[in-house]
């Protein structure tokens, strides 16, 4: 236990004493988290989402036109911005351009006409948008689905104005025809174990991203600590001390695991107080502790395991420091950390499964999302400790060849 | 404690690093183990050590193999590397107490190693400075002073004054030689210093190629190269011939090699009457033991600085 503590010891000694370290563990992952969680603040928020500039062109003028209008003004999604009926189709798209919008709306003059009429029109339809061309395929199905939605309204309205007669000796309330199709619609996002009606925050969802991360930039201190012992013939002396690979190796695994339990705590708490206090929403921590430390500890065994094969197979700390950072951005690429696996196409989707950080990523996501528990994150956790045990049986039987007979001569 | 040696043979891929090593370091005694870079100095040590393998061989200290009572060898051995073997970002105390815990120590116990260590190491006035911020003899001495926390039987020292200047590498050796002194320590000293093997060593082991190629006391091995060496101003032809005829001389340039032999008084008288004659004059005398580095010469062909 004296030997363990004081290897526990050194090891807080040289990290502590290593700024560079410090900041790669901690620093980085912090900032990371601040800036994701502050920057998709918007794309995860219900209360106030990103809003799409939208310029509008009424050349019609009349009732149902201005009741358009007014249905995408209220709808959130949408900055509208009136541009003059007088523009011809060149200069509407010349605006476009000019006003960096995504989208020009063309309320044409027979707009109010269309509205009425009982038998589908030919010819220019009585709406038409112009369209950046950078804007994305989903952003152009999303604005044609709202405009289709708000057509729809003003249509119901002017037919329900019409018929209303016909409704009234039908006995039929024509708010029922008015009421918005969303009004009929609840969207509950499905925990283990429960249902809640209140949306995952963007911190909710940064937060294990850039955990998982950082628990596996532990590469870079772990490798270079390991290879400048073995350059400064520290690791010859400590085999002379009849250091067992067993003891040296526990002797690395034993300070990064508190590490990254350091590293757990204090990203968990930037999530809890510090991106709240600016601006931000607050993480919350999910119902099960137990399988909070459960997951937590399997990503630090399997980056430490794949740390130290790294160290043993890198001759230089430059070779480990450019092959560790390699792997960690591809895992987290690959892994959902960076881009979140949702927005993937399927094959990537599948790609991203065989990243020990979308496995990490997963497991957190189950506690701290999905209200999961210890039984939730098993399957995470055992493929963590798989992938773990092997690189570090691979990095035993390389420190056993290294040991008998790489000194050089 | 004595180290025995037997037909050692160790190679890295193609490459022989030891070839047939076979010798006996004496208990108590300074060995000076001398060879260029390259020569398997390093190797040797740390196959002693017990921490790099063999390939073939056998090595037994003080009775005790090293394959079967490795750690009970390796508790009562210990190893000064030729790098500097601690952490610079800790300081020098954080240094000799990590590694005297790690040799088991905890305690009282570990406190009186280290004091030990740092009495040897004289480390007194920069304990508390980080090893990186040290300078060159300051980190050999500190080097040192962690390879003496387990209060070692044997001593493996390998190059531990690179590096440094005179006045260290001076203090360095009286520190090594007092530690042999007062505990009876048997070092192992490898290095491609001569100077320094001559002044510390009790017996001189040259290794060249992965082979010892001479092994004795140094006493013996310096009388092996003349008693007197004389070197002249100048060296007329007529004399060299007549030098020539003088039995147990050797002329190398300017210098003449005078063997040690029965006769040597006479032979002495006979050669200054000689000198005398041809008006050469002496110009520097050395009475006693050859030079480590002529025979080095002899033996090998080529000097240290030839690689």
């Amino acid at each position: 236990m004296n030997r363990i503590y004081h290897l526990l010891k050194k090891e807080f000694l040289v990290i502590s004493r290593d700024v560079h370290a410090v900041a790669v563990l901690f620093v980085m992952p912090m900032a990371f988290i601040l800036i994701m969680s502050l920057a998709m603040q918007d794309l995860f928020s219900t209360q106030s989402p990103v809003r799409i500039p939208l310029l509008v062109s009424d050349r019609d003028g009349g009732k149902p036109a201005a009741a358009l209008l007014k249905a995408l003004r209220e709808n959130a999604s949408f900055e509208v911005k009136d541009i003059p009926a007088t523009l011809s189709d060149g200069e509407a798209a010349a605006a476009l351009n000019d006003a960096d919008a995504k989208f020009v709306v063309l309320i044409e003059d027979h707009f109010s006409a269309a509205i009425r009429d009982r038998k589908p029109r030919k010819g220019r339809k009585p709406l038409v948008v112009l369209v950046n061309p950078v804007v994305g395929t989903q952003m152009q199905l999303i604005v044609q689905s709202v405009l289709a939605n708000a057509l729809g309204k003003v249509r119901i309205e002017a037919m329900t104005k019409e018929m209303s007669p016909l409704l009234a000796l039908a006995r039929i309330d024509p708010r029922a025809f008015r009421q918005p199709s969303e009004a009929n619609i609840e969207m509950r996002f499905v925990t283990r174990g429960e249902q809640r009606f209140r949306a995952p925050n963007a911190v909710q969802q940064s937060v294990p991203a850039w955990l998982v991360f950082s628990m596996f930039f532990i590469v870079i201190p772990i490798s270079n600590t390991f290879i400048s012992e073995r350059g400064q013939g520290t690791l010859q002396r400590l085999r002379s001390i009849r250091l067992s690979r067993g003891i040296l190796l526990l002797g690395k695994m034993l300070p990064y695991f508190f590490i990254n339990l350091i590293q757990v705590v204090l990203m968990l708490l930037v999530g809890m107080y510090l991106v709240p206090a600016l601006g931000g929403s607050a993480l919350t921590l999910g119902n099960s502790p137990a399988g909070l430390a459960l997951i937590a500890a399997a990503v630090s065994f399997s980056s430490i395991a794949l740390a130290l094969l790294i160290a043993v197979v890198a001759r230089t700390t430059e070779q480990a420091t450019t092959l560790g950072g390699l792997l960690n951005i591809v895992f987290a690429a690959a892994g959902g950390v960076m881009i979140p696996k949702f927005v993937m196409p399927t094959v990537m989707q599948k790609v991203a499964e065989l990243s020990p950080m979308s496995w990490g990523l997963e497991g957190f996501l189950d506690i701290l999302l999905r209200n999961g528990g210890v039984r939730d994150v098993l399957p995470e956790c055992l493929a963590l400790a798989a992938f773990g045990a092997v690189m570090l049986l691979m990095t035993a039987v390389i420190l056993k060849k290294q040991f008998e007979g790489s000194a050089s001569p | 404690m004595t180290i025995r040696v037997d037909h050692l043979f160790k190679s890295y891929g193609a490459n022989l690093v030891l070839d047939d090593v076979s010798l006996d370091f004496r208990a108590g005694a300074i060995t000076g183990l001398l060879g260029p870079n390259g020569a398997g100095k390093t190797t040797l040590v740390s196959i002693l050590m017990g921490i790099v393998a063999r390939d073939r061989g056998r090595i037994l200290i003080d009775g005790l193999d090293l394959d079967r009572d490795r750690d009970r060898i390796q508790a009562r051995a210990s190893i000064v590397p030729q790098s500097f073997a601690f952490y610079p970002t800790l300081t020098a105390r954080e240094n000799l107490e990590y590694f005297g815990a790690l040799y088991g120590f905890k305690g009282r116990r570990l406190k009186a190693r280290m004091d030990a260590a740092i009495d040897a190491g004289s480390l007194q006035s920069f304990l508390g400075k980080r090893a990186a911020e040290l300078s060159g003899g300051m980190k050999r001495r500190l080097n040192l002073a962690i390879g003496l926390l387990n209060e070692p039987a044997i001593l493996y020292l390998d190059e531990p004054t690179v590096g440094v200047d005179a006045q260290s590498r001076s203090y360095l050796l009286e520190r090594i030689d007092r530690i042999n002194r007062e505990r009876g320590t048997t070092i192992l000293y490898a290095s491609h210093y001569m100077e320094e093997i001559e002044q510390i060593s009790h017996d001189i082991a040259i290794i060249d190629g992965g082979r010892i190629i001479l092994h004795d006391r140094k006493e013996d091995i310096l009388a092996r190269r003349g008693a007197v060496t004389l070197t002249l101003d100048r060296l007329p032809g007529a004399l060299k011939e007549a030098l020539g005829r003088v039995a147990g001389l050797r002329v190398e340039a300017e210098t003449l090699v005078l063997d040690r032999h029965e006769d040597l008084n006479r032979t002495l008288a006979g050669l200054f009457d000689l000198l005398a004659r041809h008006g050469a004059e002496v110009r520097a005398l050395n009475w006693g033991n050859g030079h480590l580095e002529a025979l080095f010469l002899e033996l090998t062909k080529r000097t240290l600085r030839d690689e």
